[in-house]
């Protein structure tokens, strides 16, 4: 059996019960078998009755996120640089009806955490028994380059390894991790954190609940060195994607005006596919899925005789813009609306910059702060009469 | 030779609440007060149940400007409601002004059951202001 080995390297109170930062020392410098061993310990030690976590699948070709109960059969990668499915979605799924009788860890990314965050403030998920763990986001490639990834290396160990030497990685991120929000987990009620480490080496166990603690008491530790230098590396990610975001969305013009909309529309083939895998969009039905836009005969060709023609299906850009109203306030930027689009619209060039307007407009950050709520459901008396009233 | 060009009607929808401006939209009719026959009105329950899809439905078939009518703060029939229509009206402006759409083409306003004289003048006022504004250039588009 493996030994897991951490060590107290600091402690901080949160309420009244006092939070420690740990270390996981990597066994042989393999990150992800070090990782698994811990996450084993976690299902042997019956501290969670199953485990949500990414597991390669056995052509290794893809890895996705599997609900596993038995320990012997755990063999996850929890760095695997592809986000298939929101996990948000899926715990909102298995939760939805009523929250898990006992505890079931999650491991996930930051922008997955986000859209948790405010999927349990739209009443969509329930994480009573949920124990998040967080993992430091390296960021992700889309599907087909992580399945069929140009490098020697496998995809997880080239963003392993992009982490400590300057590699070309960033030409294979997808744009929505090229441009993240914030690729640190918050809320999470522990972090495997990377940002500041050496993974060869050691990772850093934050500790940020009571949830957390309980999950990793009486689990073998061991002495390593100090983190000081995370803060420095967080602060330097952030600032980088901060920038990149900046740079990202400077020109506007493919997105300004009706001609540019329709322009950057034109490929749009109305399946959908971005609000189906939107872990913000939670209707059951859509209403664009219903019959609701559909007309008489005699309504169509009223409608083509005013114009003299009008595409079929229309409606492409009423649905993207409706849609936007609907989820931009909560949206996490995971992107993976853009992902979805098999015609390769660039959806984030447009998802970005609106969703940056409007989360300023209300002063809210998706993600960040389970107890306030989402803005279209409060309001004050007195505000924004400039728009009521002019 | 001056060619006489046909002035530009514009085409607004209105949305108004049933409880506050659908009434005052009636009293207006009943007291005789005139004003402009551009709005094509439809009464909603409140001004909170009108979703974007609709306001934006009515943008991107032509409309040249959809009006929201509500109870005054205060006094909606479901207490919130007109609250709620108006954070969506700035959620709704916001994105059509990172889209570079023109968002003065859509008005929420207050207008009372009592308020018959406000309503006309509300009309009066934006038929105005989207008469300089001009025709809806999405009317044009066949391919949205």
């Amino acid at each position: 059996m493996v030994q897991i080995r951490l060590q107290n390297i600091g402690t901080f109170s949160m309420g009244d019960i006092k939070m420690t930062d740990k270390v996981l020392k990597v066994k042989n410098g393999d990150t992800v078998a070090s990782v698994n061993d811990l996450l084993k310990e976690l299902l042997k030690s019956k501290k969670v009755q199953a485990l949500l976590v990414m597991q390669e699948v056995p052509s290794k070709a893809m890895s996705f996120p599997v609900l596993i109960s038995d320990p012997d059969k755990l063999n996850s990668n929890v760095f695997a640089p592809v986000l298939p499915v929101s996990t948000a979605t899926i715990i909102s799924k298995i939760t939805k009806v009523e929250s898990a009788s006992k505890p079931i860890g999650v491991v996930m990314r930051s922008c997955q955490i986000r859209a948790l965050v405010e999927l349990v403030k739209l009443n969509q998920a329930n994480i009573e028994n949920i124990v998040i763990i967080g993992v430091d986001c390296l960021g992700t490639f889309p599907v087909n380059t992580y399945s069929d990834f140009p490098e020697k290396a496998t995809p997880t160990e080239f963003i392993l390894d992009s982490f400590k030497k300057k590699s070309d990685v960033v030409k294979y991120l997808r744009s929505a991790c090229y441009t993240c929000k914030d690729p640190i987990p918050s809320n999470a009620d522990i972090i495997i954190g990377l940002y500041g480490m050496d993974p060869q080496k050691e990772l850093l166990i934050q500790i940020n609940s009571k949830k957390g603690k309980k999950l990793l008491e009486g689990i073998q530790l061991e002495v390593s060195k100090d983190t000081n230098d995370r803060e420095k590396a967080i602060k330097r990610i952030r600032e980088e994607k901060a920038k990149n975001r900046m740079e990202f969305i400077k020109d506007k013009s493919n997105i300004k005006g009706i001609d540019a909309l329709a322009k950057f529309f034109d490929k749009c083939v109305n399946c959908h596919n971005c609000m189906k895998v939107c872990p913000i969009c939670y209707c059951r039905e859509c209403l664009f899925e219903s019959s609701v836009f559909d007309l008489e005969v005699n309504k169509y060709i009223g409608k083509a005789e005013k114009k003299g023609l009008f595409k079929m299906p229309s409606d492409s850009l009423l649905f993207h813009t409706t849609r936007m109203n609907h989820m931009v306030v909560s949206c996490v930027g995971c992107g993976l609306c853009e992902q979805a689009c098999p015609s390769d619209i660039p959806l984030m060039e447009i998802i970005i910059p609106i969703g940056e307007n409007v989360q300023k407009e209300f002063e809210y950050n998706p993600g960040s702060d389970i107890e306030k709520k989402v803005p279209m459901v409060i309001y004050k008396e007195d505000e924004y009469q400039e728009v009521g009233e002019k | 030779m001056v060619i006489e060009m046909e002035e530009f009607e514009p085409k607004i929808v209105g949305f108004l609440c049933n409880w506050c401006s659908y009434a005052g939209a009636d009293l207006a009719g009943t007291s005789r007060i005139q004003y402009p026959p551009n709005v094509r009105i439809i009464k909603v329950m409140c001004s909170g149940s009108v979703d974007s899809v609709y306001i934006m439905r009515a943008l991107l078939e032509g409309a040249d400007g959809v009006f929201i009518g509500g109870c005054h703060p205060g006094d909606c029939h479901y207490l919130d409601g007109n609250y709620k229509a108006r954070r969506r009206a700035v959620l709704l402006k916001s994105i059509l002004e990172t889209l570079g759409l023109e968002k003065e083409r859509i008005w929420i306003r207050w207008v009372s059951a009592s308020e018959g004289q406000k309503f006309a003048d509300t009309m009066k006022e934006m038929t105005e202001e989207i008469k300089k504004l001009g025709p809806n250039p999405i009317a044009k588009h066949w391919n949205i």
